[in-house]
C-alpha cells in the first residue's frame, strides 16, 4: 500500500531520502531508534496523503468545478424574505451590511462593489445607498444559514441525467463525492482523460465510436451525453406543451403542431384581435364570425380582382367599338344631309320610313312598338328620345338592327324597293341581351341584369348593331351593285332600240333622197333646155337658189332640211340617253363613291 | 451563469405580470440579454396613440451593470437622443447610479413615467428640452406629428 502509494506520487513528494537504508546513529537504544523511525514513516506517509488529497482535490476541481449555488434548481418552495436582491436567489452565504442591516450574499455583494471600483470591495449598500461595508462579524445567524442549506435542489447535473436532489448544503459533496454524472478520472492512468463517475468501472471509454442516428463521432464517453443533450434526433419535451418531440422537428412543431402555442385568429387580417392557444383555436374560429367570413371573402377579393380585369378589357374595347359607332354615326347623318331628291340611292341608304318614325317618335311608338321597337316600358321611352340624343340615332337604330333572315330577301326584291319595308326583327329576333331593358340614350346604365355583368349587355347591343350596321351595308352596297347593272342593261337596250331608228331613219332619208333625185331628173327633163342649169344650181346648195328654180324644187329641199334636223335630234336623244345611263358619267359616280363611302 | 438565472426569472416575471401597456419579445429566442420592448404612450400624454419600440439590452455581468435603453422608433422627446441610437437618458441607469436589484420591470415603468413627464433639466436633446420649457404647444405639436409619422405604423 505504501509502495504503490510512493511509487504513484514519487514525482509530486519524493520520500524523504534514506528513509530505510540511513542508518541509525550510534549511542541510542534499538526501542527509541524504532520509534524513531516509525515517527518518521509515519511522518512521511502522512505528508504523502496529505499531497495525495490535494492534488485529488485540485484535479477534481478541474473536472468538476465548485457549484455556483445561485445558479441551482430549487425544489422546495422559499420564503421571499429569504431571496438576494441581486440575484434573486436564497441567499448563499448571507452577510450583514454594517449599518443599515442589509443582507446579500457575500458574493453579490462583492461582485456589485468590484464592478464599478477597482480598489476593492467597498461602496453604498445597494437597495438604501448608504456608505457600507462588511463588518468583522458579517455573517449572519447561524440559524438563517440553517434555514436556507436545507432548501432541497435539484443536483447541478439534473442536465446530464442525475436525478437526485439533496439538500443545498450538501450540494458541493454530491458532486465531489457521490454524484455518478460528475466527472473523475479515467481509470486507464495512461489515459489523462475524465470519464462519469458512474462509467469510472468501465474502464477506458475514450475510443471513437459514431452516433447511430446522426452518425457523428464522438468518444464513447461522450456518446450518452450526445444523446441526452446534442443529438439532433434525441426526444426533447416541448416547453410549452410538455409533448415528448424530436429536438430536430421542435422549430417545426411550435409552428404547425404545438397545442400551446399562441396563434392568431384566420381572421386576424379583417380585424379579429383574438389569440388563442391552437388547441383552442377551433373553439374559436366557430364563434368567430371575422374566422367565417374570411374564406368568403377572399374568394370575394379573387373573384372581384378578376371581374376587374376583365372590365378593363371590356372597357377597352367598348371606347374602340364607340368611336367605331361614331365615326359610323358621323358618316350616315352626313349621307342623310346630303341632297334629299336624289332618286332612289338616297333611298337606299337611309330609309324613309325611319326617318319619318323619328320625327314622329312620340305619338307612333307605342302604336308601332308590336312591329319592330324594343321592348322598352313606356317610363323609359322618354329617355330613349331625350333632346340632347341626335335624331340621327333612331334612324342608325333602326336601319342597323339585325337583319340576318331578311338579307336574302332584299336582295331579290326589286331595286327600287326602300330598304325599310323590310321587316324590322322582333323582340325574339335580336340578341338575348338586347331583350334587356337597355336604353341607348345612357349606353351605360347599370340596370341591366345581364348575367354577363352590367356592362356586358350594352356592349353585346353594340356589339350587335355593329354587326347589323355591317350586314345592312353589305346589303345596300350589294343592291347599288344589281341597279347598277341593271340601269346599263337598260341603257344598252335603249341604245340599240335608238340605233334601229337611226339606221331607219337614214334609210327613209336616203329613200327620200332618191325620190328627191326623180322628182329633180323629171323636172329636168320636162324643161329641157334650161334644165340642167336648174339642177345644177340645185346641186351647189339652197344659198345660190335663184329666182329660175321651180316651187316643187324648193319644197323638197325644205323636206330634205326637215329631215336632217330630225335626224339630229334623234342623234342627241341617243347621247343623252348614254350620258344618263352609263356608268362613268360624273352624276353616277358622285352616286357610287358615296356608296362606297357609307360601306366603310 | 447566476446572471442568467435572474434574467430567465425576471423574463418569467414580466412574462407572467406584464408592466402597463408593455409587451416584451425576444428577438432571438435562444439570446436572452436582448429583449424587445413594445411600449404603448402613456395615456393622456402627447405620445398616447403611438406605440414605441424599445430595444433593452442586457450586459453580460447584468445586474451589476445597468442595462442599456434605446428606442428603436423615433420620439420626440428630450431625453431621447434624436439619432439612430435613440439613447435614453435615465438617472437610474447611469452607471454610477445603477442598482443591482433594480429590475427591468422597475426600468420599464421609469421609462414610461419619464415619456408622460419629461425631464427637460436632465436632457439629451436640448433643442427640445428649451422648447418643451419655453413653447410647450410647438413641442406638443410637434411630438404629435412625429407619433403620427413613426409610432403609428401596426
Ligand atoms: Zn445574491
Ligand atoms: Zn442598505
Ligand atoms: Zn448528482
Ligand atoms: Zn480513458
Ligand atoms: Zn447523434
Ligand atoms: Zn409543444
Ligand atoms: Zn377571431
Amino acid at each position: 500500500m505504501s509502495d504503490s502509494n510512493s511509487t504513484g506520487h514519487s514525482s509530486l513528494s519524493p520520500p524523504p531520502p534514506g528513509s530505510r537504508r540511513s542508518p541509525s546513529p550510534g549511542g541510542t537504544s534499538v526501542s527509541t531508534q524504532i520509534a524513531l523511525r516509525n515517527m518518521r514513516r509515519l511522518e512521511a506517509r502522512r505528508n504523502m496523503e496529505e499531497n495525495h488529497y490535494l492534488t485529488q482535490k485540485a484535479r477534481n476541481c478541474n473536472l468538476n468545478p465548485p457549484v455556483d449555488l445561485r445558479a441551482l434548481d430549487y425544489v422546495s418552495k422559499y420564503d421571499d424574505n429569504l431571496v438576494c436582491p441581486i440575484c434573486r436567489c436564497p441567499l448563499v452565504d448571507p452577510v450583514l451590511l454594517m449599518d443599515c442591516d442589509h443582507c446579500f450574499c457575500r458574493e453579490c455583494i462583492r461582485q456589485t462593489w468590484t464592478t464599478y471600483s477597482p480598489l476593492g470591495p467597498k461602496g453604498d449598500c445597494p437597495t438604501c445607498r448608504m456608505p457600507a461595508k462588511l463588518g468583522p462579524r458579517a455573517s449572519t445567524s447561524k440559524i438563517l444559514v440553517n434555514i436556507l442549506d436545507d432548501l432541497v435542489v435539484k443536483c447541478p447535473k439534473s442536465e446530464n441525467g442525475c436525478k437526485s436532489e439533496i439538500k443545498r448544503g450538501e450540494v458541493q459533496d454530491h458532486i465531489t463525492i457521490y454524484c455518478g454524472y460528475a466527472m473523475v478520472e479515467c481509470k486507464d492512468s495512461g489515459c489523462g482523460q475524465s470519464v462519469r463517475r458512474k462509467d469510472y468501472d468501465l474502464g477506458c471509454l475514450h475510443y471513437n465510436v459514431s452516433c447511430e442516428s446522426c452518425q457523428q463521432n464522438m468518444p464513447k464517453a461522450e456518446l450518452e451525453t450526445h444523446w441526452q443533450l446534442q443529438c439532433p434526433d434525441r426526444q426533447v419535451k416541448c416547453d410549452l406543451c410538455s409533448s415528448l418531440i424530436y429536438y430536430r422537428d421542435r422549430e417545426e412543431h411550435r409552428k404547425e403542431a404545438c397545442p400551446a402555442v399562441n396563434v392568431p385568429c384566420p381572421g386576424a387580417p379583417l380585424g379579429c384581435t383574438n389569440k388563442s392557444r391552437r388547441a383552442h383555436l377551433d373553439i374559436h374560429v366557430k364563434g368567430c364570425v371575422l374566422a367565417k367570413l374570411g374564406p368568403v371573402l377572399d374568394a370575394q377579393k379573387q373573384r372581384m380582382d378578376e371581374q376587374e380585369s376583365a372590365h378593363k378589357l371590356i372597357n377597352r374595347k367598348l371606347e374602340i367599338l364607340e368611336t367605331g359607332f361614331t365615326a359610323m354615326q358621323d358618316i350616315l347623318s352626313a349621307n342623310r344631309s346630303g341632297p334629299p331628291d336624289n332618286g332612289s340611292t338616297e333611298t337606299l341608304i337611309v330609309p324613309s320610313r325611319s326617318r319619318a318614325e323619328s320625327t314622329a317618335t312620340d305619338s307612333t311608338r307605342i302604336a308601332s312598338a308590336d312591329d319592330y321597337d324594343f321592348p322598352v316600358p313606356p317610363s323609359n321611352r322618354g329617355s330613349a328620345i331625350e333632346p340632347e340624343s341626335p335624331p340621327t340615332t333612331n334612324t342608325t337604330r333602326s336601319s342597323t338592327t339585325p337583319r340576318t333572315t331578311a338579307t336574302p330577301r332584299s336582295l331579290t326584291s326589286p331595286p327600287l324597293r326602300p330598304a325599310p319595308q323590310a321587316p324590322f326583327p322582333r323582340p325574339t329576333d335580336l340578341p338575348p341581351p338586347t331583350t334587356t331593358d337597355f336604353d341607348l340614350a345612357s349606353p351605360f346604365s347599370t340596370t341591366a341584369p345581364g348575367a354577363d355583368g352590367p356592362y356586358s349587355s350594352p356592349l353585346h347591343h353594340l356589339l350587335s348593331m355593329h354587326e347589323s350596321l355591317r350586314d345592312e351595308m353589305a346589303r345596300v352596297s350589294a343592291a347599288l351593285t344589281e341597279l347598277d347593272g341593271r340601269h346599263s342593261m337598260q341603257i344598252l337596250n335603249e341604245n340599240l332600240r335608238t340605233r334601229d331608228e337611226i339606221a331607219y331613219l337614214g334609210g327613209q332619208v336616203a329613200g327620200m333622197g332618191r325620190q328627191v333625185h326623180w322628182l329633180t331628173s323629171a323636172q329636168l327633163q320636162r324643161q329641157t333646155p334650161g334644165g340642167s342649169a336648174a339642177a345644177r344650181e340645185v346641186g351647189t346648195g339652197a344659198s345660190a337658189g335663184g329666182g329660175g328654180a321651180g316651187g316643187s324644187v324648193e319644197g323638197a329641199v325644205n323636206a330634205m332640211s326637215t329631215a336632217a334636223t330630225a335626224l339630229r335630234g334623234a342623234a342627241r336623244v341617243v347621247n343623252v340617253g348614254g350620258g344618263q345611263g352609263s356608268p362613268t358619267s360624273p352624276g353616277m359616280r358622285r352616286g357610287v363613291s358615296e356608296e362606297g363611302r357609307t360601306k366603310l | 451563469m447566476a446572471a442568467n438565472k435572474r434574467i430567465m426569472k425576471e423574463l418569467g416575471d414580466i412574462n407572467s405580470q406584464p408592466p402597463a401597456g408593455c409587451t416584451i419579445n425576444l428577438p432571438n429566442e435562444s439570446d436572452i440579454n436582448n429583449w424587445e420592448v413594445t411600449m404603448q404612450g402613456p395615456p393622456e400624454s402627447v405620445y398616447a396613440d403611438g406605440h414605441f419600440k424599445i430595444h433593452v439590452s442586457l450586459p453580460k455581468d447584468y445586474p451589476f451593470k445597468p442595462p442599456g435603453i434605446s428606442f428603436k422608433t423615433k420620439i420626440y422627446h428630450p431625453n431621447v437622443s434624436n439619432d439612430d441610437r435613440g439613447a435614453m437618458c435615465l438617472g437610474m441607469l447611469r452607471p454610477d447610479e445603477w442598482k443591482p436589484p433594480n429590475k427591468i420591470k422597475d426600468v420599464l415603468a421609469l421609462v414610461r413615467t419619464v415619456l408622460a413627464a419629461p425631464q427637460p433639466d436632465d436632457a439629451v436633446e436640448t433643442g427640445i428640452a428649451e422648447q418643451f420649457k419655453n413653447d410647450k404647444a410647438a413641442f406638443e405639436n410637434n411630438a404629435r406629428d412625429w407619433v403620427e409619422r413613426y409610432a403609428k405604423g401596426a
